[in-house]
């Protein structure tokens, strides 16, 4: 998407700035094409479990603008290469597909199938974008990316100050019979397809850029019932509801770079929920990562990130609580990136638990792209 | 050659940059437009307005010299974009000020990275130096004078 510079002439100066409105919608529609993709070699430690590659995604990014105004924004995703009727793995999926309606910086309407704004990896995560070659661990069962969901916001800057956004969403809820002892809500997304809408739910982020550039802090949250229509669970918009807190960090100087992330989801009635499904979720899910990454020389950056997070740090009554879901995740790893938009991964994780099952260590390498 | 004044907001942001007072003509440099501008007889410097595109939407955005080829300061004109806006900030594009065609402009190094605002970061970066150098090769072939 980063196409050559060009000087505009005297037309296409006042084409940009100062013809009127009417006149500019006219004459600004335009069709862009970029992507991003990660493919990925997995070598788990130990006799019987072989090394794996895998073609892990691949997106295809389609945005269109009807005017200065109005922009269609899409992701097309396949997962795992290929799909094939009776075979587990690979998907094929819209990331996201909305519709934007810019009225000024301080305000964006969206209404589509959307990225709940909770933690870093969730809206950015094209894979030249992080270290690792798979996203955190946290990211995937505390913060279930990608997390979307369908529905209508609004995101702007805050007039406030300079550096200061805002994004707010109205959308479908989570299914609470999707839940799961170790993947936490990962299971209740209903991602855009037949969703029920028996749970409208909030889900909304406060970000602070300092302007001169080097920090990003930000504040999320989601809340919203589970019943996804089940009347056995509740018969309320807001019934069995999930509180999700999260707040993140991210900062750069120089060579050194440094990301944090915490969050905590609160599920009132998992009770009722693990009676009625028959699964043993934590009635809260917390936990966090810190991440640290050097540039030793040019383009290539030593990195190491350690996760702490339990998908039962709490258990309802009734309800054993497993200490092998009390995870602890240290990843050692190299990036090297010749452009920025390109990585070339390799990393080595060590997974601990607090009950000393399903522990492990993993050789990871990768190369990521975005353009 | 020279025809007629540059359109309102780029006259703004030139003002601005070099302050009341200053007047800019419009030269052509083969299909390119820029900006002359000067005080009464004495040459202020010379600016050009560039496009790059961010994510999907194009950022307009203007580069000024002063007579010795530096950069003087560079102004975001329109940012169409919901994200990644911060390149268009004071504290943010100051960086660029006093740099000339021969210095090193990379993200990370001599520019600041903004977190969540990679690709325009990169393109106005680019986009900064590629003005830049066309300017000043302008300059000092006496095309532009």
């Amino acid at each position: 998407m980063l196409r050559a510079v060009q000087c505009l002439t005297l037309a296409g100066v006042v084409l940009a700035t100062a013809r009127p409105v009417v006149a500019q919608e006219a004459t600004k529609e335009s069709t862009t094409i970029g992507g991003y993709g990660e493919i990925h070699y997995t070598n788990p430690r130990g006799r019987n479990t072989p090394a794996e590659v895998n073609l892990r995604r691949f997106v295809v990014y389609l945005a269109h603008s009807f005017n200065d105004r109005i922009a269609f924004r899409s992701e097309l995703e396949v997962e795992d290469a290929k799909v094939e009727g009776g075979s587990s793995g690979g998907e094929v999926a819209l990331e996201q597909a909305f519709l934007d309606y810019r009225v000024s910086d301080a305000l964006t309407v969206r209404t589509g199938l959307v990225l709940p704004p909770v933690g870093i990896i969730n809206e950015t995560h094209e894979p030249p974008s992080f270290n690792g070659v798979d996203r955190p661990a946290f990211d995937h069962d505390v913060i279930p990316t990608t997390w979307r969901e369908i529905g209508v916001g609004v995101v702007g800057r805050l007039p406030v100050a300079d550096g200061w956004n805002y994004r707010l969403y109205l959308v479908n809820g989570l299914k609470a019979n999707g839940f799961t002892d170790a993947e936490g809500i990962r299971g209740g997304r209903q991602e855009g397809r037949e969703a029920s809408f028996a749970n409208p739910s909030l889900t909304g982020r406060i970000e602070w850029v300092r302007p001169a550039g080097g920090l990003r802090v930000g504040g999320s949250f989601w809340y919203g019932g589970t019943t996804g229509g089940d009347t056995l669970l509740g018969r309320g918009t807001f019934d069995a509801p999930i509180a999700v807190l999260s707040a993140d960090a991210r900062y750069q100087r120089g060579p050194l770079a440094l990301r944090a992330v915490v969050a905590t989801v609160s599920v009132s009635d998992a009770n009722t929920i693990n009676s009625l499904y028959g699964s043993a979720v934590g009635s809260r899910i917390a936990g966090g990562y810190l991440e640290g990454a050097y540039d030793v020389v040019s383009h290539l950056s030593a990195f190491v990130r350690h996760e702490r997070y339990d998908t039962q740090a709490d258990v309802p009554a009734g309800t054993t609580r497993d200490r092998g879901f009390a995870r602890r995740v240290t990843t050692l790893g190299l990036t090297f990136k010749p452009t920025w938009n390109t990585a070339f991964k390799g990393d080595y994780t060590l997974l601990r638990t607090a009950a000393g099952t399903g522990e492990g260590e993993i050789l990871r390498l990768g190369v990521g792209y975005q353009f | 050659m020279m025809q007629g004044a540059p359109p309102a907001k780029v006259a703004a942001s030139l003002r601005r940059i070099f302050g009341p007072g200053a007047d800019a003509s419009v030269l052509t440099v083969a299909a390119d437009t820029v900006l002359r501008v000067a005080r009464g007889d004495s040459l202020l410097g010379f600016a050009a307005v560039g496009n790059v595109i961010g994510k999907d939407q194009p950022i307009t955005f203007l580069v000024a010299i002063d007579p010795a080829d530096r950069l003087r300061d560079v102004d975001v004109l329109v940012y169409r974009e919901p994200y990644g806006g911060e390149v268009a900030y004071d504290a943010w594009r100051r960086q660029f000020r006093g740099k000339s065609a021969a210095d090193s402009l990379r993200v990370g190094r001599e520019i600041r990275a903004i977190s969540g605002a990679t690709i325009s970061v990169h393109a106005v970066t680019l986009g900064v130096k590629r003005v830049l150098a066309d300017l000043t090769r302008w300059h000092q072939t006496g095309a532009i004078r």
